[in-house]
C-alpha cells in the first residue's frame, strides 16, 4: 500500500452543510420566526443628495399595527457607523447621499403594514447639487459629500526611480482602463431577526458576514456593551464579501426597533431593494504608462487608479491598498510608481467584494502586458515568463517573497492544458479566412496577499470539543457563508485526531461564544480558521494521547491516531477505539476541549514610503481562456477555459474546484454581461432581469488544475482560493477577444456593443438619442 | 408582495365575457402569470385590483389540426408549443421562438395569448406569428371578432383588445408544404435572457430556383411587429444568393431606422439586423449551414 | 377563500387571501421554508417548485390559481425517510455551497429527470438555465444531476 501523506486532508469528499441544505432543514434567517415577532421596514432616499429639513412619522404611527416608526434622533449612541472610517448613517440625520439610503424605520404587526406605513413618513428634503462622475467629484470646486474632501484616500508605492525606468525604457505605452459597478448577486437577500434578551441586551440572527464588526457596531448604536450584544449566524445564501456594511446597517435598525418595542423583529429585503441599498464593486478608471527594453523587460510601471467609493467610505480604504500594492502585477520591475484614490460619489457606495481591488487592476496591468507584447511582437506568454516573480523576486513594494514562487509553474501549466502555442498559431491563421465566427486565447496571471496583510492585526479562534462519546462538536469565529469554511476547519482537525469529519458537528458563529476572529474576508477562511483549528485539535490530541499512552502502556511517540482508531505502530494489538478513548479520557478527568488561537505573522506598511511587508505570504494564478467571437453581432462564447492556481494545499480538493469553478463563471460574467449602472443617482437595475449574471447555458468548459507548494505558514500547507479564483477570468477573456478580433477593449464589461462598434453605447434616457 | 386582489376565476369562455362584461374598467386577465405577477407587484400597494383567471379553460388549452390551417388556444403553454409535433412540421420558427422563452419554468406557466396581449417588443412568438399572418379572435359579451395579429399588436405594451374582450384562438395557415422557416433570437446570454433583436423569416424557391415564397420580420427593432413586405417584395423571382441576401439584410435596417429614427441604439442594432436577416435566409435557403445563433 | 391542495402528498384546505403567491402560501401559511424567495419575479428560481409534473417558479403562481393541484417541495423529496439518489448525488458532487439556489435547483432537475431519465448535458443545462446559482459556477450541479441519469 501506497503512503498517503493525509489521511482525511485532500481526500475527504462531503460537506458538513450539505445535509440540512439538500433536504431544505436548513434555516437562512428569512426562514426564522418567533412568537409575538413584529416585521420592519425602511424608508429610503429618493434622491441623491438632499438635506433633511424635517422627518414627520405622525401618520405612519397612527396607522393600524404600526408599533413603531424611528429616526435618527431615536437612536440613544452612535448614529454612524464604519469599521475605517466612521461616517456611514445608520439612518440619515442630516442629509441623505445617494438614492437608497436609508431615512427612517417602521415596525409593525405584519410585512404588509409595515411596508405600507413606510410610505406614510413624511420626509422634506432640500435637494443639494449632486455629483456623479468621479472624476468630476474630484475637482475642488465639486459638492462635498463629507466634511473634508472628496478624495478621502491616497495611498501611493514608490519604488525605485520611475525617471530613471523610463529613460531606460525603448518602448513606452500609456493606456488607459476602466472597469464598471457590478452587484455581488448572492442569491439569499439580505435579513435579521433582532430579539430582546431579558435584561437590555439583544439577540440578532442575521446573514453579516462579519458578525464582530456588526456587534460592534450594534453596540455602539445601541449604547450598551459588547457582551449584552449577541450575534449568531443563520445558515448563509452567499455572501462574496458583500454582507458587510448592509447588513450592518439591517442589524442596528432591526435592533433598534426591538429595543423599542420589547418585541422580536424580523427584516427582510427585497432584491428590489437589496440591489438599491447594498454596496458594489467599485468601478475604477486606471491610467498606467509601461516602459520595456526591446527584450521586453520591464523597466517601468505607473499607475494612477481612481476609485468610485460612492456615498460611503466603506471598505474603500483597503480595497484601494490592495490594488495599489498589487497594481504593477506579478512582474519583476525596479522602478514602480503608483497611485491609488478613492473618491466619494452620489451613488450606491461601493466596498468588500471578492476579489477587493485586484480585479479592477488584473484587468488593467494583464491587458496592458498583452499590449505591450503585441508592441514588442512578442507572444503573451513569452513576455510574462521573461518578466515573472521567481523564487527571490522583490515585488513593488520592496517584499522579498517567501519561497514557493509558483508563477511560472502555473502559467506554464494552464497554457500547456489548453495547447496555448497550438492555437494561438491556429487562431493567428484563420484571421484570414472569411467566416464571422473568429477564435482567440488569452491568459491572465496575478499574485495575491493572502488574508489582511497590512490592513490590520490577524487572527482567528477556533473551538474543538470532544464527547465523551467521541462526537465531536467546533465552532469558531470564521463564517461560513457557503464557501465551505466549515467543512475545511472539521477535515483539518479530523486529520490531527485521526477520525472521519463525518463525526464533527459545527456550530456558526455565535459572538457571544467564541473571540473575535476578525472578519472572514480576504480568502483567510482556511489559512486563518484552518490553523486555528489545527492548534485547538492539537490540543486536544496531545492530552488524548497522553491518556492513551498510560493506558496502552505505549510511549506517545508510537502511537498512530487513524481512522478512528488510536493504536501503537510497534504493536498493533495495543489499541482503543477513539469512542472509547474519549470516553476513558472524560472519566479520568482529561480535558477534552482544545481553544485554537491563531495570530499570522507580523507585516509591516510605511504609507510615506509606499514600501514595506505587504503580506505574510502570497499565492499565484493563472487562467488561460478560449472563445468564439461573432464579429457581426459582438457575440462572445468562452469556449473553454483552464484556472491553475497554487493553493499551497487542498484541504478539501471538490471544494477547491467548486471555488474555482464559481469563481470562473463569476469572472466571466464580470468581464462580458454584467453592469450595476446608475445614471445620475438612479440604478438602471433592481432585479435579476435587468442584471444579467451567468446562467447555466453560458457557462464553459472548465478546467481547475490544483497546484500544491505547502506552505509552512498554512494548516497543512494550505493557503487561499476564494478571491484568486474569480479575479482573472475577465482579462484572460478580454485578452483571448482581442487575439480573435485584433480589436482592444479597454473597459468592462465587454457587452455586445463593445465587441462590435468598440466603445461603449450609452443609454441617455428611457427613449433617449444615441450618446457616444 | 402583492396589492390587494379581488379574485374571480372562470371555467369557460362564456363565464369569461360574462365577467368582464360586467367589470369593464378595472379588471385584469391572468393566465400564465409570467407578464402579470411581476407587473402587479410594482404597482402601489393602495388600490386593490380585480384579477379575472381565465387559466383553468380547458376548451382553449389545445393545438388543433383543422386542415389548412392551425388553431392554438390563447392557453396554451410554451413549452405545449415546443412539444407539438404539429406545429414543429408546419411552423418551425415558432416553435423554436417558444422555445427559446425565458426559462424552462416560465415556459411550462407562460401562454402564447398571454406573450400577445402583453404586447412587448422583445416578445418571441411575434415575430413568427406575424410572418405566418396570424389571426385572432377575440371573444366579449356581444359575440366574436377576428383580427390580423399585424392589427391588433398598437405599439409597444398596447393592442386593440377592447376591456370586455379576450383573446381566445391563434389561427394561421401552415406553411406550404417545403417551406423552410428560421428563427433568430440575439440576446445578452444563452437562456434567460430578453431579445436584442429577433428574426423570423420563412421562404421556399420553385422548380427554377428562384424565390417564390418569402417572408421577413424582425423583432425588437420597432414599436409594431410587421412583415417587410417590400424586402420580401425585392426577394420574390430572385434566385438565392449570398448577394442577394445581404442587399436584403440592408433594407431591412434601413426601413427600420426609417421607422424609429436614429436612437441610442441604432449604432448597433443596424449593422447586427443586417447580418442576422442575411444569415436568416442564408439558413432558410440551404446557402449556409444553420446558423448557431439563439 | 378556500383552496384544496395537495402538497408533498399531503392535503390541505386553507382559508388564504386573494393576494398570496404559491409561494407565500407555502413558506408563510405552511411553513415549508425549503422553497425559497430570492427574487419575486420569475429570474432567479430559487422558489422552483414541482406543480402538476411541471417546474413552476412559486412566485408567479397566485395562490388561488393552485387550488386543486398538486405540488412538491424540496421537502418533500426524501423517500422513505431516506435521501432520494439526486439529493446524495448533490451532495457527493460538491454541488451544494451556499444551499440558497439548491431546493429550486433540485425541484427543476426533478422535474426533468421525470420526464427524461437520461437527458444530455445541453438538456440538462437547459432545464436549469432558469435557475441562478452564484457560488457553483453550475459545473458540480450538472454533474450531479448527470450521475443520477446514468444510474
Amino acid at each position: 500500500m501506497q503512503k498517503k501523506e493525509h489521511n482525511v486532508v485532500g481526500q475527504y469528499t462531503g460537506r458538513l452543510d450539505a445535509f440540512g441544505k439538500v433536504t431544505g432543514r436548513a434555516l437562512y434567517a428569512a426562514d426564522r420566526c418567533f412568537p409575538g415577532m413584529l416585521y420592519g421596514a425602511v424608508l429610503r432616499s429618493p434622491y441623491p443628495h438632499a438635506r433633511i429639513l424635517q422627518i414627520s412619522t405622525n401618520a405612519a404611527t397612527r396607522k393600524k399595527g404600526v408599533i413603531a416608526a424611528l429616526t435618527a434622533s431615536d437612536i440613544p449612541g452612535a448614529r454612524v457607523f464604519g469599521v475605517v472610517v466612521k461616517n456611514q448613517s445608520v439612518m440619515a440625520e442630516d442629509k441623505v447621499r445617494f438614492i437608497g439610503d436609508g431615512v427612517a424605520i417602521v415596525a409593525a404587526l405584519t410585512e404588509r403594514e409595515a411596508r405600507e406605513a413606510v410610505g406614510l413618513i413624511r420626509v422634506e428634503y432640500k435637494l443639494l447639487p449632486a455629483v456623479f462622475d468621479v472624476e468630476e467629484a474630484m475637482k475642488p470646486d465639486a459638492p462635498r459629500i463629507h466634511q473634508g474632501d472628496n478624495v478621502f484616500i491616497h495611498h501611493k508605492v514608490r519604488r525605485g526611480s520611475i525617471e530613471k525606468g523610463f529613460q531606460e525604457a525603448e518602448v513606452i505605452l500609456k493606456r488607459s482602463y476602466r472597469t464598471q459597478r457590478i452587484e455581488h448577486s448572492y442569491l439569499e437577500p439580505e435579513a435579521a431577526l433582532a430579539l430582546p434578551l431579558p435584561g437590555d441586551g439583544i439577540k440578532i440572527e442575521c446573514c453579516a458576514q462579519n458578525a464582530y464588526s456588526t456587534r460592534r457596531s450594534v453596540s455602539e448604536v445601541l449604547g450598551i456593551p459588547m457582551n449584552r450584544v449577541e450575534i449568531e449566524q443563520a445558515t448563509m445564501g452567499g455572501s462574496f464579501g458583500g454582507k458587510d456594511e448592509v447588513m450592518t446597517s439591517l442589524c442596528c435598525r432591526a435592533a433598534l426597533l426591538a429595543l423599542k418595542t420589547g418585541r422580536p423583529v424580523k427584516m427582510v429585503n427585497t432584491r428590489e431593494e437589496s440591489f438599491l441599498e447594498s454596496y458594489k464593486r467599485h468601478p475604477y478608471i486606471l491610467y498606467y504608462k509601461i516602459g520595456a527594453k526591446k527584450n521586453g523587460r520591464l523597466t517601468a510601471i505607473e499607475a494612477r487608479i481612481i476609485a468610485d467609493a460612492g456615498a460611503y467610505a466603506s471598505m474603500s480604504p483597503f480595497v484601494t491598498w490592495r490594488s495599489a500594492v498589487q497594481a504593477a502585477g506579478p512582474y519583476e520591475c525596479l522602478n514602480v510608481k503608483t497611485d491609488a484614490f478613492a473618491v466619494y460619489t452620489n451613488q450606491a457606495y461601493t466596498g468588500a467584494m471578492r476579489g477587493f481591488g485586484s480585479p479592477q487592476v488584473n484587468f488593467a496591468i494583464e491587458s496592458l502586458m498583452d499590449e505591450l507584447a503585441q508592441e514588442l511582437n512578442l507572444d503573451p506568454l513569452e513576455l510574462r515568463l521573461k518578466n515573472c516573480f521567481t523564487e527571490g523576486s522583490v515585488t513593488a513594494t520592496g517584499q522579498k517573497l517567501n519561497p514557493g514562487v509558483s508563477l511560472k509553474e502555473v502559467l506554464q501549466k494552464a497554457a500547456g492544458e489548453m495547447k496555448w502555442e497550438m492555437k494561438r498559431a491556429l487562431y493567428e491563421g484563420e484571421k484570414r479566412n472569411q467566416d464571422y465566427i473568429k477564435r482567440g486565447i488569452g491568459l491572465a496571471c496575478s499574485y495575491r496577499g493572502v488574508s489582511l496583510g497590512a490592513e490590520g492585526i490577524d487572527a482567528a479562534a477556533t473551538v474543538v470539543s470532544v464527547q465523551s462519546d467521541g462526537s465531536v462538536i467546533m465552532w469558531s469565529g470564521i463564517s461560513d457563508m457557503g464557501q465551505g469554511a466549515q467543512t475545511a476547519q472539521a477535515i483539518i482537525a479530523s486529520e490531527v485526531l485521526g477520525i472521519s469529519p463525518d463525526r464533527i458537528t459545527f456550530f456558526p458563529v455565535n459572538t457571544s461564544r467564541i473571540s473575535d476572529s476578525g472578519p472572514t474576508v480576504a480568502s483567510r477562511g482556511t489559512i486563518m480558521g484552518g490553523s486555528a483549528a489545527k492548534k485547538g485539535a492539537e490540543t486536544v490530541r496531545d492530552s488524548m494521547l497522553k491518556e492513551a499512552s498510560i493506558i496502552l502502556d505505549e510511549s506517545i511517540d508510537n502511537l498512530i491516531m487513524y481512522n478512528n482508531w488510536i493504536f501503537s505502530s510497534k504493536n498493533r494489538t495495543k489499541k482503543t477505539s477513539f469512542s472509547a478513548l474519549a470516553g476513558e479520557c472524560f472519566n479520568r478527568g482529561v480535558k477534552l476541549f482544545g481553544f485554537g488561537w491563531h495570530k499570522s505573522p507580523s507585516t509591516t506598511w510605511d504609507e510615506k514610503t509606499g514600501q514595506g511587508q505587504a503580506y505574510f505570504t502570497f499565492v499565484y494564478g493563472c487562467n488561460v481562456a478560449e472563445v468564439e467571437v461573432d464579429t457581426e453581432t459582438g457575440q462572445v462564447k468562452v469556449i473553454r477555459i483552464a484556472a491553475a492556481h497554487d493553493v499551497g494545499k487542498a484541504i478539501n480538493r471538490a471544494g477547491v474546484e467548486g471555488q474555482i469553478y464559481g469563481g470562473l463563471v463569476m469572472g466571466m460574467g464580470y468581464g462580458l454581461m454584467e453592469e450595476f449602472s446608475i445614471q445620475e443617482g438612479e440604478p438602471q437595475c433592481y432585479n435579476f432581469d435587468e442584471y444579467l449574471i451567468p446562467t447555466a447555458c453560458d457557462i464553459p468548459d472548465m478546467k481547475a488544475i490544483i497546484v500544491e507548494n505547502p506552505d509552512p505558514l498554512g494548516p497543512f500547507g494550505a493557503k487561499s482560493i476564494g478571491e484568486p479564483a474569480t479575479e482573472l477570468a475577465a482579462p484572460a477573456i478580454l485578452n483571448a477577444i482581442c487575439h480573435a478580433t485584433g480589436k482592444r477593449i479597454r473597459e468592462l464589461p465587454a457587452d455586445l456593443e463593445k465587441v462590435l462598434l468598440d466603445h461603449k453605447l450609452k443609454r441617455i434616457s428611457k427613449r433617449g438619442s444615441e450618446e457616444k | 408582495m402583492l396589492p390587494e386582489i379581488k379574485y374571480y376565476k372562470a371555467n369557460t369562455v362564456e363565464e369569461t365575457v360574462h365577467i368582464l362584461a360586467q367589470n369593464k374598467h378595472a379588471i385584469r386577465i391572468l393566465a400564465g402569470g409570467t407578464d402579470l405577477l411581476p407587473e402587479l407587484r410594482s404597482e402601489k400597494q393602495n388600490r386593490k385590483v380585480i384579477i379575472l383567471d381565465i387559466s383553468s379553460i380547458k376548451l382553449l388549452n389545445k393545438i388543433e389540426d383543422e386542415g389548412h390551417f392551425i388553431r392554438i388556444g390563447a392557453l396554451v403553454k410554451h413549452s405545449q408549443m415546443v412539444e407539438s409535433i404539429l406545429l414543429g412540421r408546419h411552423a418551425g420558427f415558432l416553435t423554436q421562438a417558444s422555445s427559446l422563452v425565458g426559462s424552462a419554468q416560465i415556459r411550462n406557466r407562460g401562454t402564447l395569448g398571454g406573450n400577445i396581449c402583453n404586447a412587448a417588443p422583445c416578445a418571441d412568438t411575434l415575430p413568427p406569428l406575424v410572418a405566418l399572418d396570424a389571426e385572432l379572435t377575440l371573444e366579449s359579451s356581444s359575440g366574436n371578432r377576428t383580427e390580423l395579429l399585424s392589427g391588433f399588436i398598437r405599439g409597444a405594451y398596447k393592442t386593440n383588445r377592447a376591456n370586455d374582450e379576450f383573446l381566445t384562438w391563434i389561427r394561421f395557415k401552415k406553411l406550404p408544404e417545403g417551406c423552410r422557416s428560421n428563427f433568430i433570437k440575439l440576446g445578452r446570454r444563452e437562456a434567460l435572457s430578453i431579445a436584442r433583436l429577433q428574426v423570423a423569416a420563412c421562404g421556399m424557391i420553385d422548380s427554377n430556383n428562384k424565390i417564390c415564397y418569402i417572408r421577413i420580420v424582425p423583432g425588437s427593432t420597432t414599436p409594431n411587429v410587421f412583415r417587410f413586405t417590400e424586402v420580401e417584395e425585392y426577394l420574390l423571382g430572385n434566385e438565392p444568393s449570398e448577394r442577394l441576401f445581404s442587399k436584403a439584410g440592408d433594407m431591412v435596417a434601413r426601413k427600420m431606422v426609417e421607422i424609429t429614427g436614429v436612437r441610442w441604439s441604432t449604432e448597433y442594432k443596424k449593422p447586427v439586423i443586417a447580418a442576422l436577416v442575411r444569415r436568416s435566409l442564408q439558413a432558410i435557403f440551404n446557402l449556409k449551414p444553420g446558423v448557431a445563433v439563439k | 377563500m378556500k383552496i384544496e391542495i395537495k402538497v408533498n402528498n399531503k392535503r390541505y384546505c386553507l382559508e388564504i387571501e386573494h393576494n398570496l403567491t404559491l409561494l407565500d402560501l407555502l413558506r408563510d401559511e405552511l411553513g415549508l421554508t425549503g422553497t425559497k424567495r430570492g427574487c419575486e419575479i420569475g429570474e432567479c428560481g430559487a422558489c422552483t417548485v414541482i406543480m402538476n409534473g411541471d417546474a413552476v417558479n412559486s412566485c408567479l403562481v397566485l395562490a388561488p390559481q393552485a387550488d386543486g393541484s398538486e405540488i412538491f417541495t424540496v421537502e418533500g423529496l426524501e423517500e422513505n425517510g431516506e435521501l432520494s439518489i439526486l439529493q446524495k448525488a448533490f451532495i457527493e458532487h460538491e454541488a451544494v455551497h451556499c444551499g440558497f439556489c439548491t431546493p429550486g435547483m433540485l425541484m427543476s432537475a426533478k422535474a426533468l429527470l421525470d420526464k427524461n431519465p437520461h437527458p444530455t448535458e445541453e438538456e440538462i443545462k437547459i432545464a436549469i438555465s432558469g435557475n441562478l446559482c452564484r457560488c457553483t459556477g453550475y459545473k458540480q450541479i450538472i454533474e450531479a444531476i448527470k450521475s443520477v441519469s446514468n444510474q
